[in-house]
């Protein structure tokens, strides 16, 4: 584990300990399936948001991504009565299609990803709330409703995406299965292909990776669309977990969320750094925080408050240590 | 060095504001004067689905008096509504019946409203301002009432928890309030003047009183966050018996995470508003019964209301109360299938 994934895992382990001294049911298995249930859903978003932030690029439009996504699954299969697979496909081409779209506006026509993207979360959102009439919409039907096709393959979607897997006695909820592969195919690409090294190389300097014969824009569009594909996943996980989508709220600011980990994991926002682990980690302590202000009873008003101290105490204490080593380091090379 | 091309276009376009501005308003009417082509508006606090089953009574109500009213839906907050109102006002409508976002600190500009056109609010109220009358449903009355199902799906009592988006809204605070003094076996309040518990008070308990009222935990709107709440309250609470969600989507985030806990029937549900998921539960039995504010009846009686204030005649009180409607297994069935009459019509 690297040295800034340890300062992550140290703080995952600190509050996990203080909550589960302080509520005994904190550590029951129920509970532990929920925790990395949600754990996964938020860090599929935060992986995505991890390619861009490490090219210097930043996306505001996953959370709107993840409702357009889960609008429209719910839309094909509730209002059309189209095929469940044919809806899965459509709905993930569509994210993919979208980072591309951002993908090439940024590199191409040059605008800012920040101006690109926020301007996605209006058009997404809105676009969700016009084509459902703003109405809410389950992908998975209730007792009398029409239109949908093949009803068992549905339910089996819905165990894919948000099932549960008995070990033993403890229930696997099935996100965390996509996290595991998601996350070790993420990690795999960056750290041991060629393109991961490219990503890191234009995100510590454009100028110079462009000059040494990287072809910046195309790994630039390459991490947007995983991006937005992560954010489609994840928007498919949320429809079947919630088994409700709702065109104005589903997602709205996950974005930040998905910032917030992937910050707090050890991706810098000036681009060139960051770690797929440090990411999942980050993903599962803004959860754990949530889970542990409930279970210690603690005022619900009182929840961003902690979120915000802890993330800030968090990349502090980063900061810290990453130049209190630098000096150990610099030291050491000096005596003879 | 301007061009002469921009110069003539900023003439043409003088010209044509100044020609707008000169049209007679097209829509004022004034007082007891003919309302046959006076147009009203119905302003909402928000995006929701609630919204377009309120649309659908307004949808009646114009047909049935022969006036034409416009719809709008701000969807972020005070900015949003105030910049619709004063469109509204631009256009010169000659009625408006608006749910104000933050009533208190609207004040002044529902009364520049009041001002130029006729408002009510609707939904929630702004006491303080100008306003003619205020239609609404008395959210302390209707949490009582949610307080009976409780008792009625607790006879022998037990701990009961809460689930609400936000509490800074008064009708999200008037609603518990009503359910813990029913649970609590306190006496009536009035709807003006009521007294609350403090929003963290936990283990709420009484003389006499066989229930406790653990918690109450919001959620900020996020339907994942309102279940994965539910989800923690089955963790910590051993003997939670009734959990009550206050706003529409917290009573099938209850539903949902008992279900999956295993607990269906150990943890009754008691809701809020008329979400499909929640009716299905109902009748399936999964839930007790919800309280529907019947959302028609405020957009109809609005539309009703301001039609006779712009005929002339005053609403005889300030507020006019809308009856809610308690729905249990026995009449959910006739009711779901009004609900989808209502949100077909709403959505046109």
């Amino acid at each position: 584990m690297k040295k800034n994934t340890l300062g992550i895992f140290g703080l995952l382990i600190a509050i996990f300990v203080v909550t589960a001294v302080l509520n005994d049911k904190f550590i029951s298995a129920y509970n532990m399936q929920n925790l990395i249930k949600w754990s996964s859903l938020y860090a599929v978003m935060s992986i995505g948001v991890a390619f861009v932030i490490i090219t210097g690029g930043i996306d505001l439009s996953i959370g709107s991504v993840v409702g357009l996504v889960a609008v429209v699954l719910a839309y094909m299969m509730k209002v059309k009565g189209i095929n469940p697979s044919a809806a899965i496909i459509t709905t993930i081409c569509m994210s993919g299609l979208i980072g591309l779209v951002h993908g090439l506006l940024i590199t191409k026509a040059k605008i800012q990803p920040f101006v690109v993207t926020l301007c996605g979360l209006l058009i997404y959102r809105s676009l969700s709330r016009w084509l459902t009439d703003n109405q809410s919409l389950g992908p998975v039907p209730l007792e009398g409703d029409k239109g949908y096709t093949n009803l068992e393959f549905i339910n089996q979607l819905d165990f894919i995406f948000s099932g549960k897997i008995a070990i033993g006695s403890f229930n696997l909820p099935t996100p965390f299965l996509f996290l595991l592969v998601i996350g070790i195919t993420a990690a795999l690409f960056l750290n041991r292909t060629i393109w991961g090294r490219y990503l890191f190389a234009l995100g510590n300097n454009e100028d110079g990776a462009r000059y040494s014969g990287i072809n910046t824009d195309n790994m630039k569009i390459i991490a947007y669309v995983i991006c937005s594909l992560m954010a489609g996943i994840a928007g498919l996980l949320f429809a079947f977990e919630l088994d409700s989508v709702q065109p104005a709220q589903t997602g709205e600011f996950y974005e930040l969320y998905a910032i917030a980990a992937a910050v707090l994991g050890g991706c810098s926002l000036r681009g060139g750094e960051g770690s797929i682990l440090g990411v999942i980690i980050a993903a599962a302590v803004i959860r754990l925080i949530y889970n542990s202000i409930n279970m210690l009873g603690i005022s619900t008003h009182l929840e961003f408050g902690i979120l915000g101290i802890v993330i800030l105490l968090g990349v502090v204490a980063d900061e810290f240590l990453k130049s209190y080593s630098a000096k150990r380091a610099a030291a050491k090379q000096q005596e003879p | 060095m301007k061009t002469p091309f921009s110069v003539l276009s900023a003439v043409c376009l003088s010209a044509v504001f100044l020609f707008i501005g000169c049209k007679p308003k097209p829509n004022g009417t004034e007082p007891g004067g003919s309302t046959e082509d006076a147009t009203i508006a119905y302003v909402t606090n928000g995006v929701d689905p609630f919204w377009d089953l309120c649309a659908a009574g307004v949808r009646i109500a114009e047909k049935e008096f022969n006036i034409k009213c416009e719809v709008h839906m701000p969807t972020k907050g005070v900015v949003d509504q105030k910049r619709i109102m004063e469109g509204l006002l631009a256009k010169g409508v000659a009625g408006i019946a608006v749910s104000p976002v933050d009533a208190e600190n609207q004040t002044p500009f529902l009364n520049e409203v009041a001002q130029n056109s006729k408002l009510i609010t609707q939904d929630a109220d702004a006491p303080d301002s100008k306003r003619i009358a205020y239609i609404g449903t008395n959210n302390y009355k209707a949490g009582r009432a949610l307080g009976k199902l409780v008792k009625d799906a607790l006879p022998e009592g037990g701990e009961v928890i809460i689930f609400v988006g936000r509490l800074e809204q008064l009708n999200a605070r008037q609603r518990r309030q009503g359910v813990i003094d029913e649970l609590l076996g306190k006496p009536t309040q009035e709807l003006g003047s009521v007294k609350f518990d403090a929003v963290d008070a936990k283990n709420l308990t009484a003389e006499g009183s066989k229930y406790t009222i653990l918690d109450t935990r919001t959620d900020n709107f996020d339907k994942a966050k309102a279940k994965s709440n539910a989800e923690d309250a089955i963790t910590k609470y051993e003997n939670l018996k009734c959990m009550v969600g206050l706003f529409a989507y917290n009573p099938p985030a209850c539903i949902d995470a008992i279900k999956e806990a295993n607990k269906a029937g150990a943890i009754k549900v008691c809701g809020f508003d008329e979400q499909d998921a929640l009716l299905q539960a109902i009748k399936e039995g999964h839930a007790q019964g919800t309280i529907s504010q019947q959302p028609w009846e405020y957009g109809y009686e609005s539309v009703k209301m301001l039609k006779n204030i712009l005929n002339g005649t005053m609403p005889e009180k300030k507020f006019l109360e809308v009856p809610f409607l308690v729905v249990t297994k026995d009449n959910v069935e006739e009711f779901w299938k009004k609900k989808k009459e209502m949100a077909e019509l709403g959505k046109q």
